[in-house]
């Protein structure tokens, strides 16, 4: 595929004697919104853990912007513009928000511990720029009235939003969610569901997203693929695969696509 | 009033087991020594006159009757009196009892000194205050109970709306003091404010060292050492979390660089005390990069045992015989010579205060501006959670080795200066309780901030100093301080507190007219 | 695990993950491969070193016999034995609340001095026929001994948990850290006051005499078999299995390693958090007070002091041995005692470096297995 922002090729990962993730191949082109769904142990977040960097696949190779990652750290793959977020909340939790922003832009500065000592004029420069910067990400996710505040005391909705603005501000071009919309009620999803696609509207992020609410994936995604117990039984677009009956029996069980049938034909009439 | 009874039968237990201990190591005594000496009686002995321990068990009582009433405000006037009654009576009871079986030894002449070493017999008939046995049981019971009921009696006292309001217009009125001074210090005030600060304060650093005498120089000293090491410290451990215990392996190192360079034994070098400093400064720095190595990879008790265990390895290196042509052996070395400052000597006690104080104020400021900066942020990013860290891009191995580093240089600077001013140094038996010392003072002071190991230096290298009287119990009583503090303040006497950052005056461009910049 | 988020006294948040992902290295390629190299290299180096040094002690310059070397060998199994018990303590306590237990040296230590008491008391009782308690019922005083030592030791390390720790169970790992290390420094100095800081010799019974035993010949010379040293050998080693009995078959031991693995799950199944915590203490410290007891009669010297040095040396051998593993504790003290004890001299080290030569021995296993010896090799971290 041109254009492809990653290539997963083959990725198996195995511990000990299971195997999360069984052989699979995905790409995603630049600029895609691209979901990674299936049912509870499917190995979602094991296949992302692979794709940033975090698990060193047994079998595959991972391909970010052509090359391989091939074992390298993930502050190089963070420096390279790989970002991600993570399914239980991983704050800086006694870090106030804008810290946690702050933070975030590490790869992109250069001010180094001499520079700090001496306060020269890189140092103060960075400073500032980094404190504008830092509200500008919070400003985009809607915290800069928490800037100060200790990012641990945030509502959940809240924190979530702060992860995001972090993994934001070291400039990715392919920022992986994992279940961003976990916990939130329905007004909470919808923000945070417009604010995913205006990422990729506005700054032409790649994403990849984990995530269990079908409306949030049916809605923004451009193509989806599907996990059951580490192997990828479909991949689509959204409406290929609301209609693939082994993904409905993934969900649903043995017989679920009869099930669904049946209930789509109940609510046709 | 059943619990209530039984909650305050309970806390009489926990007194009177209290009151026992107290007994056992002869705390008593001390009391009653230091009572004998307030009242002007130059040389009461080891074992005063009776009326003191009276006055002992009388206090015992006291405290006693205000602990039971704690946390029982709102019980009704009756309730209060039987708890405390309860209480103290539980207590009599249990004091009596150790009198009874004081009272066996000393009428039977058990020597029982063997056992516990306190009970000389004189001490025994000290503590049934100086009465037959008889008498002084129910004496010493009656004096608890006594002082119980006073005690709460003043808790209740206390808790009178009169007394209350008191003590709420004290508070208001000292805010209001505060808030005046706080007004008068805003704006543009503030600076002349802590000019004026800094003025008064450098006039008291400049000036009292030259009048109150050496030995308060050398306590003033050794406070100061103990804050450059807690800043050291507070680098490795409260920015960027790594639980190093063998710290003042760093410290023996600077100490010796300076021995080394400026005595006349081994090597009969006189490289002078500035070049050495620099010198041990550099190679303490660099053992920090070098005991980074290998512990990279570990975390959290490993990381604390394995650093443990390489300050005692140098500890015993230094010790041994095996390196003594090089490091002197365990006699140490002696007559390192002083500073010197534009040609002239500067190794009097005063000027090494000033030598002292001047490291910490370079510590400190070192410290602060690392402590704002990206590479304070990183430490901190690392210390909350290493593996998110790494993920958001900061190269944590070289930021570890980096604290560790620059942590470790902060030791050998107060290495060098210490062996510069005792003329001496040596290995010590007791450098894994100084490294736990270090480790002791940060926390209790407020990990991760300077007035808080400021605070902490003082704390619990001052305090012992100035509470000389108690000698034997000064150890006792540091370690019930650790754990009374870790119960009731774990975050330290001065908490750290996150800055706050302001958004910058001129306006932010939209955001939306930034492009996603593409990695690198 | 189920910890959900680090607090700033706790380094490093994540509790059981001792090992960094194998492969995260430094960013540049060419570097990464360097340093790749460099830690088989290093190891490469010191196998080398310590076969040179064996090679020249053993073969070349022959300078210990073998009567020489199977006393060492028997003071190490002994010692090792001692430090076993003390590093099981430790391991039980890290496995169940991750926290090191400092002031355990210090339940050794008062187990040693009921010990020393009770020897003291019952030599004290007059026998009709000119003999005292001691040495007319040697075996029953022994035994008595043992249940008072292990008592006051199970005692204090029950109350230890209920003061210091207890309400510290929820604090970041710095805080019970310095409780425990509070707690110690307390002990120690209770001790001190309560006893005095003279060093006290236990009096043995006449039939387990110290420095009797019996003479077997080895390559000519007459090596003795301590009777006090083979005596706390199989006292270990029984203490050990029935410990590990009751780990593996009891309830009380299924509920511990439930705890261990997840407190609020084994909550939530019914397991009663807070006794099993305080019973892991009460073993512990009973293990303790055995240890500190054979202290005694073997080495018959007891101060306050005294479980300082075998505490540290116990945690170390806990730590090298895999911290929370059992077993590991076992073999850890084991092999510490016997490289503490033969070490120097196989390796042609002055005898005052011993206590070095048992920390380089723990950052060389460390370094290669950052779980230790017998640890689980967690190598990659789930996110």
């Amino acid at each position: 595929m041109e254009n492809s922002i990653i290539q997963v090729q083959g990725v198996s990962k195995i511990f000990g004697g299971l195997t999360a993730v069984n052989n699979v191949d995905l790409e995603v082109s630049e600029g895609a919104i691209y979901s990674i769904i299936g049912p509870n142990g499917a190995g979602k977040t094991t296949l992302f853990n692979c794709i940033s960097g975090f698990y060193i696949p047994e079998h595959g190779t991972v391909l970010f912007k052509g090359q391989p990652l091939n074992g390298r750290s993930t502050d190089t793959i963070c420096s390279l513009g790989l970002s991600r977020t993570y399914q239980n909340i991983r704050l800086f939790s006694n870090l106030t928000a804008i810290e946690n922003v702050m933070v975030g832009q590490h790869p992109r500065l250069q001010e180094n511990w001499i520079d700090a000592i001496l306060r020269d004029r890189r140092c103060k420069r960075e400073e500032r720029e980094s404190v504008a910067e830092g509200y500008k990400w919070l400003e985009f996710v809607g915290l800069s009235e928490f800037a100060n505040a200790i990012s641990g005391s945030l509502p959940y909705g809240a924190q979530r939003r702060l992860e995001i603005a972090r993994a934001l501000s070291s400039k990715p071009v392919l920022l992986l969610l994992d279940e961003p919309t976990a916990g939130m009620n329905p007004q909470e999803t919808l923000e945070m569901t417009s604010l995913i696609r205006s990422l990729r509207d506005k700054f032409n992020i790649t994403i990849i997203l984990i995530e269990h609410d079908m409306h949030v994936v049916m809605g923004i995604s451009d193509q989806i693929a599907v996990l059951d117990f580490g192997n990828k039984i479909a991949e689509g677009k959204p409406a290929e695969i609301q209609k693939n009956e082994r993904v409905i029996e993934a969900y649903l069980g043995p017989g679920g696509a009869a099930l669904a049938n049946k209930y789509r034909r109940k609510k046709a009439s | 009033m059943k619990t209530t009874i039984r909650q305050s039968i309970r806390t009489g237990v926990t007194f009177g087991i209290v009151h026992i201990f107290f007994i056992l190591i002869a705390f008593n005594s001390m009391i009653a020594v230091m009572l004998a000496k307030i009242s002007g009686i130059k040389n009461p002995g080891e074992i005063p006159e009776a009326k003191f321990y009276i006055a002992y068990t009388l206090l015992m009582g006291l405290w006693v009757g205000i602990a039971a009433l704690n946390k029982k405000k709102s019980l009704s006037f009756g309730t209060k009196i039987l708890s405390s009654f309860s209480t103290g009576l539980t207590v009599a009871v249990l004091a009596g009892l150790l009198d009874v079986i004081l009272s066996v030894i000393l009428v039977k002449k058990v020597f029982i000194r063997d056992f516990l070493s306190v009970l000389s017999f004189d001490f025994i008939k000290a503590t049934l205050l100086g009465m037959t046995p008889v008498n002084g049981t129910l004496a010493t019971m009656a004096f608890i109970l006594i002082g119980a009921l006073a005690g709460s009696c003043l808790v209740i006292l206390n808790n009178l709306k009169a007394v209350q309001a008191f003590w709420k217009t004290l508070g208001t009125w000292t805010k209001n003091i505060i808030g005046k001074i706080q007004y008068a210090s805003r704006g543009k005030y503030h600076l002349i404010w802590q000019l004026v600060g800094i003025v008064i304060v450098g006039f008291i650093a400049v000036f009292l060292p030259t009048k109150w005498g050496s030995y308060w120089n050398y306590v003033f000293g050794m406070v100061g050492l103990y804050v450059i090491l807690g800043l050291g410290l507070n680098i490795i451990v409260g920015l960027s979390g790594q639980l190093v215990l063998g710290y003042i392996a760093f410290f023996a190192i600077g100490a010796y660089t300076m021995a080394l360079l400026n005595a006349p034994e081994p090597h009969h070098l006189l490289w002078g005390f500035w070049p050495a400093l620099v010198l041990g400064i550099i190679l303490s720095a660099l053992s920090g990069l070098l005991l980074g190595l290998p512990i990279m990879r570990l975390r959290g008790d490993y990381l604390a045992i394995v650093t443990l265990g390489f300050g005692e390895i140098i500890r015993i290196l230094l010790k041994s015989d095996v390196l003594t042509s090089f490091t002197g052996g365990p006699r140490g070395i002696q007559n390192i010579q002083g500073p010197m400052l534009f040609g002239r000597p500067f190794n009097s006690e005063v000027d090494f205060v000033y030598l002292i104080i001047a490291g910490v104020i370079l510590a400190s400021f070192v410290y602060n501006r690392l402590q704002q900066s990206r590479t304070g942020r990183a430490w901190l990013a690392i210390r909350e959670d290493e593996t998110v860290a790494r993920a958001t891009g900061v190269d944590t191995i070289k930021y570890k080795l980096l604290a560790l580093a620059i942590g470790a240089a902060f030791a050998g600077l107060a290495g060098a200066i210490y062996a510069s001013r005792n003329q001496f140094t040596g290995p010590d038996e007791h450098a894994l309780m100084a490294s736990i010392n270090v480790l002791s003072l940060i926390i209790v002071g407020g990990m991760g901030n300077i007035p808080g190991t400021i605070l902490g230096a003082f704390t619990l290298k001052g305090l012992p100093e100035i509470l000389r009287e108690f000698a034997n119990y000064r150890l006792l009583a540091f370690g019930a301080l650790l754990v009374v503090m870790m119960l009731s303040r774990p975050d330290g006497l001065i908490p750290s507190s996150r800055p706050k950052y302001e958004l910058p005056k001129e306006t932010a461009p939209d955001v939306e007219k930034k492009e996603a910049s593409h990695g690198k | 695990m189920n910890d959900p988020s680090p607090h700033p006294l706790d380094p490093a948040g994540d509790k059981n993950l001792n090992a960094e992902p194998a492969s995260n290295k430094k960013p540049k390629l060419k570097r990464s491969r360097l340093i790749k190299l460099l830690r088989p290299a290093l190891g490469v180096v010191v196998l080398l070193y310590i076969l040179f040094r064996l090679y020249q002690v053993l073969i070349v310059q022959h300078e210990y016999g073998a009567d020489t070397w199977t006393r060492l060998l028997i003071s190490g199994l002994i010692i090792g034995g001692v430090y076993a018990l003390i590093a099981i303590g430790y391991t039980l306590v890290y496995g169940i609340l991750f926290m090191i237990n400092f002031a355990h040296g210090e339940v050794m230590m008062f187990g040693a001095y009921a010990a020393l008491y009770s020897f003291w008391a019952f030599k004290l009782i007059k026998m009709p026929g000119d003999i005292n308690f001691l040495n007319a019922y040697p075996v029953i005083a022994i035994i008595l001994a043992f249940i008072i030592g292990m008592s006051v030791s199970a005692t204090l390390g029950y109350f230890l948990e209920k003061i210091a720790y207890r309400p510290l169970r929820k604090a970041p790992r710095l805080v019970p850290l310095i409780s425990a290390i509070g707690a110690s420094i307390f002990l120690q100095n209770a001790a001190m006051l309560l006893f005095s800081p003279q060093m006290r010799d236990v009096s043995n019974p006449d039939i387990l005499r110290r420095g009797a035993g019996w003479t077997i010949s080895v390559s000519g010379s007459n090596v003795i078999l301590p009777y006090t040293g083979v005596f706390t050998f199989v006292l270990s080693v029984i203490l050990l299995i029935m410990l590990y009995m009751i780990v593996q078959r009891s309830k009380l031991g299924r509920a511990m390693r439930a705890v261990a693995l997840d407190k609020k799950t084994a909550a939530l199944m019914g397991v009663d958090v807070d006794s099993t915590i305080s019973r892991t203490f009460i073993i512990s410290g009973a293990l303790a007070g055995a240890a500190g007891v054979m202290w005694g009669l073997h080495n018959g010297l007891v101060y306050y002091f005294v479980g300082f040095i075998p505490g540290i040396k116990a945690f170390t051998a806990a730590v090298l041995g895999g911290i929370g593993n059992l077993p590991g504790a076992m073999v850890g003290g084991m092999l510490l005692g016997i490289v503490e004890s033969m070490g120097p001299a196989a390796l042609g080290i002055n005898f005052q470096l011993k206590d070095v030569l048992s920390f380089v021995i723990l950052i060389i296993v460390l370094t290669f297995r950052p779980s230790g010896l017998l640890g689980e090799v967690l190598s990659e971290e789930k996110v």
